[in-house]
């Protein structure tokens, strides 16, 4: 009984609070409902380009393209699992080209309520490192993607707001809540209003100027999931860009969690690394 | 011709001046496109090739020109600037400094635009923002100060050893734009108690000059127009008269730069330095004009018929003299040096067009002139005339004395004569050739005070680079062998059927493709190749991969240890403040993945550890900077040499040096050394332009001397007409080698303009000798009267010109005072050569009994 009047007490309580913060936003209530639904659609589209499936695996090409048009390549393989949809999920990258880096191998533990867990393996050095916590937008190997790009940035990092949203997409302004960990004033994304996707992102300088852009320069469907398999990061400012290929994508695998060990990186789980994985 | 040019001036002298008007006008209105060029590397030709290779390894290497903004603990204070407070400060100043339109934002250098690289904990590493998280306090920050000191990259270049100045290094897009950035930093600087700021670098030097030279043209050019036109009117009393030749002289100054710059040449220091130089030539000839025609003026004469008479006898003297000069200034077009080029034909031209004017306009002036004008000339001329009688009795006299000393000690003054020439001998043996754009300012500067400050304090601000390649082979053949390697390992009977595949396929292949192409392709290729294929697609592939490494020669430890011994070398040459390369870099990174102790300060042992540890590196927030040091493809690397002095004796120190080092420590097979960076290219230009200097002397001096004998249809004239000018050389670099100056770029130019110049003197002295020769009889009698008025015309010459370019005494910047001194003294002493040496040579040879 106690317990009844008590819950029922939460629930006019609540009742109460809505109601009033209904009537102190009132001018203002479309504003709500955008930045409610902005966030809903960030995380969409954070599920639709980060979770696909519970597990996946993927071979990457990354082309690092500078000013002045010259090319190096790095060529890794991707294992991806899941722990809960949206929120904590695990990676582990294998190198094999450049020759000299083959068999450097890289595991992110992504948690979304606090920092994650990066470690690095060098076969040169024969070497773990954990990459320490902290700055994530520091470059992905050299490339113009940054770490943050290929995990994905914490939704928790950003506040959002609808700006424009026609019959295809959504744009839509993402606003960091602390502006010193990042080098960024806001960014535009544009989500497909069909899959999801992220189609673009762009960062603008304090200036007000765009001086990286994302895009997704292809979208497959594979296993019934669009994924997208061309990225593009430009950095317009010194005209350099890297363009990531991705093939032999499988999703729901069932890559089981011991792969995501510290041994996996010294001794690569090649059946999962394998085209034929899981088939 | 003469005749003709003469009557129509006197005749049409409306014509004239509208004709005069209009040239200068046309002409004029071209200078509003002028662009100024202040870039010491336009001092070689865009296609030398030391030149392109300092653009090839700037576009190589992705380097821009810098800035360099110091801050440096006030004198006397026991603070460093890693106090949490100064930080802040370079924080703040950093980024808004990179929002400055122009500024190449990524690679600006500071203390808070760079990683840390630390082992936050064993077994991690960490790169992060070094002042990231400071506290608002002004503590010392020694986390800070000890991160920098363990950066070899960082310390003392970011800070100071001494931890008493740190600099933020700010790139910039486009030299021409480095005054006005330099401006913008400068406002954003706030006025600190405990720091002082400093903005130096060679771009703002070479803007800043840019910029004070419009200054010096607007000031010392008119200031020349002024002193000569106060010695004209001294010299003739009637400022009518006296204009014309300033009037005269500006159509010349303002036509030529018009022509200069319409035809579509960028001034340059030396072209800048047209004015000034054409002024007082300009009105030389006038002077002689002026004077005859004052001299022989009465009221009531017929002024056309005196100034046919004065011009038929001046005429060809002022040709050949123009002539010479012209030639003087003209030979400048054999230095490889396009401004130096440019400025001796341009300064020719100007001399020709106002040889032109004096025989035109200047009549033309004199003809237009209202009688009482003139016959107020003739009046003031005879009471000048009386009191020069009286106080000119100083100049005349010793004029006299000069002519006695040199008419009958003639022995005794070729005597003197040799000496000097020997003195001189080694004096020149002494020149010391060296040059440094900074010090063209003068030492208190605000450019040099920087300088100064800046290079006590860090390893230095000017920037060498040492660059090696190692060029890999062919692509296409590097293919060919890796696919043979694959067949030989084969021996397969299926051999055929595979190589008609892969010759199918590499048509497909374009011939330029590079090895990382190569690769892409049969990458592409081995997700659709048939099942048979598949295993000699990917051996073909792992193949060419493994040459690719082969090809990353700057990746292998070998080539570093080469990199390395070579840095050690010049860093304790002397001459090298600091180096940094790859090396350093690789050491680092490799330290903080090993122990973080100074004994893992090491290169790592296999190509794959160098490889990963720079992949490594790549994960920090500048992962181009490596881009800096080593290509993409490793082929290539540079070593940035910081200078604390951009003499060029300091740098070919270092060029010779290195030379010795290599004899004993060959490059290794197949690798390239080349020299970049503008104190490097200044050392080019420099022996360039004297081995320049030399030919183009040669040149004018043979072609003096040919029209010498033309002119005097004589030899023996011909040789007499070229020793004054020959001694006053010798006796001027001699001069220059015995005070310790330096030869540079002002003082290499002034041999051919000494010649050019000095041998007017001689072409007067000797066309009046011989005419009064030819009147008096004996070459005893005509010396004699040569010491009355004639010495008295050629040393008023002299003093006009000497005179005229005194104001470059006031200009602000080095080179130009240079010149203005430099000009006084030779005019003076040219000058006084002629009046001693010739009568003497030609007293001892024309009578040898005396």
């Amino acid at each position: 009984m106690d317990t009844l009047t008590s819950m029922y007490g939460k629930k006019v309580s609540r009742l109460a609070l809505a109601g009033f913060m209904l009537w102190a936003s009132w001018g203002a209530s479309s504003v709500w409902a955008e930045a409610l639904s902005a966030r809903m659609i960030m995380e969409k589209a954070n599920l639709a380009a980060f979770y696909q499936g519970d597990d996946g695996r993927a071979e990457a090409r990354m082309k690092i393209v500078d000013g002045q048009g010259r090319e190096q390549v790095r060529q890794f393989v991707i294992l991806r699992k899941d722990l809960e949809d949206g929120a904590n999920q695990w990676f582990y990258v294998l190198f094999s080209r450049p020759s000299e880096v083959n068999r450097t191998a890289f595991m992110v533990k992504k948690q979304v309520v606090k920092e994650d867990d990066r470690w690095l393996y060098l076969p040169g050095l024969d070497l773990v490192k954990r990459i320490s916590a902290g700055d994530k937008r520091t470059s992905f190997v050299g490339s113009h993607f940054f770490y943050e790009d290929i995990s994905g940035r914490n939704i928790n990092d950003d506040e959002f707001q609808l700006v424009s949203d026609n019959d295809s997409a959504y744009q839509i302004e993402a606003t960091p809540k602390d502006p010193k960990l990042v080098e960024f004033s806001h960014y535009r994304v544009v989500i497909d209003k069909q899959t999801y996707l992220p189609l673009s992102a762009e960062y603008f300088d304090a200036q007000g100027k765009v001086y990286r852009r994302a895009e997704l320069l292809k979208v497959e469907l594979i296993d019934g999931i669009p994924t997208g398999t061309v990225l593009k990061m430009s950095d317009l400012v010194s005209g350099g860009y890297t363009v990531t290929q991705m093939r032999g994508i499988h999703y729901n695998l069932g890559i089981p969690e011991n792969v995501f060990a510290e041994r996996s990186l010294r001794s690569p789980p090649r059946e999962w690394l394998d085209n034929s994985a899981g088939h | 011709m003469k005749r003709w040019l003469v009557d129509l001036a006197l005749s049409r002298p409306k014509l004239i001046f509208g004709l005069t008007l209009l040239m200068t006008l046309l002409l004029g209105v071209q200078m509003v496109r002028i662009q100024v060029d202040t870039d010491p590397e336009n001092m070689l030709s865009a296609l030398q090739p030391d030149r392109v290779m300092h653009q090839e390894i700037k576009k190589r290497f992705d380097l821009s020109d810098m800035i360099v903004l110091g801050m440096v603990v006030k004198e006397g204070r026991a603070q460093t600037v890693y106090s949490n407070e100064i930080l802040t400060l370079i924080d703040a100043l950093s980024t808004r400094i990179m929002a400055i339109d122009g500024v190449v934002s990524q690679d600006l250098m500071s203390l808070s635009r760079v990683d840390n690289i630390t082992q936050s904990s064993p077994g991690e590493i960490r790169f992060s923002w070094m002042l990231e998280n400071l506290p608002a306090t002004s503590d010392t920050n020694s986390s800070v100060e000890n991160a920098v000191k363990r950066l070899p990259l960082l310390n003392n270049t970011l800070v100071s050893a001494d931890g008493k100045a740190a600099a933020i290094y700010i790139p910039i897009v486009e030299k021409s734009q480095s005054y006005r950035i330099a401006q913008e930093v400068r406002q954003l600087l706030p006025s600190h108690d405990m720091l002082d700021f400093h903005i130096t670098g060679l771009p703002v030097a070479e803007d800043t000059f840019g910029v004070e030279m419009f200054i010096q043209m607007a000031i010392s050019a008119p200031l020349a127009a002024l002193t000569v036109y106060l010695l004209m009117l001294y010299f003739f009393r009637n400022p009518a008269l006296v204009a014309s030749p300033m009037v005269m002289a500006m159509a010349v100054v303002i036509s030529t730069m018009g022509l200069l710059i319409g035809s579509g040449h960028t001034v340059h220091i030396m072209s800048s330095m047209i004015p000034i130089f054409l002024m007082p030539v300009a009105v030389v000839d006038s002077v002689h004009i002026l004077s005859e025609f004052s001299d022989r003026f009465r009221s009531g004469d017929d002024v056309k018929a005196k100034v046919r008479e004065v011009m038929g006898h001046l005429f060809t003297p002022m040709w050949y003299t123009s002539i010479t000069s012209s030639i003087g200034f003209a030979s400048l077009a054999l230095t490889p040096i396009p401004p130096v080029q440019v400025f001796g034909l341009f300064v020719a031209f100007g001399i020709l067009l106002a040889f032109l004017l004096t025989v035109t306009f200047i009549p033309a002036w004199i003809v237009s002139m209202s009688p009482e004008k003139l016959s107020a000339l003739a009046s003031a001329r005879q009471m000048t005339a009386q009191q020069e009688q009286s106080h000119q009795t100083v100049l005349s006299r010793m004029l006299r004395a000069l002519g006695h000393l040199s008419i009958d000690h003639g022995k005794w003054i070729l005597a003197v004569a040799f000496a000097v020439m020997v003195v001189s001998y080694y004096g020149i043996r002494q020149i010391q050739i060296n040059d440094n754009p900074v010090r063209w300012f003068e030492a208190q500067h605000e450019i040099r005070v920087a300088d100064r400050v800046l290079n006590e304090h860090f390893a230095g601000t000017y920037e060498v680079f040492m660059v090696l390649t190692k060029t890999p082979e062919n692509a296409a053949m590097t293919v060919e062998r890796a696919v043979e390697r694959v067949f030989n390992s084969r021996k397969n009977s299926d051999d055929f059927d595979h190589r008609s595949y892969w010759n199918a396929l590499k048509s497909e292949v374009a011939s330029n493709a590079t090895l990382e192409q190569w690769l892409q392709f049969l990458d592409d290729q081995s997700f659709s190749v048939e099942e048979k294929y598949q295993a000699f697609l990917s051996d073909v592939i792992q193949q060419i991969s493994m040459a690719l490494s082969g090809q990353r020669y700057f990746q292998q430890p070998e080539a570093l240890a080469y990199l390395d011994s070579l840095q050690s070398f010049v860093n304790q040459s002397g001459e090298v403040g600091k180096s940094n390369s790859l090396v350093d870099l690789t050491k680092t990174v490799y330290r903080e993945l090993r122990s973080g102790e100074a004994t893992d300060y090491r290169l790592p042992e296999t190509q794959n550890a160098v490889a990963q540890t720079l992949l490594s590196f790549q994960g920090s927030h500048r992962p181009y900077d490596l881009w800096h040091m080593v290509t993409p493809d490793y082929t290539s690397t540079a070593i940035w040499l910081q200078m604390k002095s951009g003499d060029n004796q300091t740098m070919a120190g270092l060029l010779d040096k290195v030379a010795q080092w290599q004899k004993t420590h060959p490059l290794p097979e197949g690798v390239v050394l080349n020299w970049g960076g503008l104190t490097y290219i200044n050392v080019i230009w420099q022996g360039e332009m004297v081995s320049g200097m030399l030919y183009s002397l040669l040149g004018s001096f043979l072609t003096v001397f040919v029209v010498m004998v033309v002119l005097f249809r004589s030899v023996v004239f011909g040789v007499l007409a070229m020793i004054p000018l020959s001694i006053t050389i010798a006796g001027i670099y001699g001069l220059i080698g015995w005070m310790g100056k330096d030869y540079d770029m002002p003082i290499a130019v002034l041999s051919s303009l000494t010649l050019g110049l000095s041998v007017d003197f001689a072409i007067h002295f000797l066309q009046r000798l011989r005419e009064l020769k030819q009147s008096l009889g004996s070459w005893h009698a005509a010396l004699e009267e040569m010491f009355a008025e004639p010495a008295q015309a050629i040393t008023r010459n002299a003093l006009v010109i000497a005179l005229g370019f005194t104001p470059l005494l006031l200009a602000p910047l080095i080179p130009y005072k240079t010149v203005g001194v430099f000009l006084a003294l030779i005019m003076l002493l040219s000058c006084l050569v002629t009046l001693l040496i010739l009568p003497a040579i030609i007293r001892l040879k024309a009578d040898p009994s005396a």
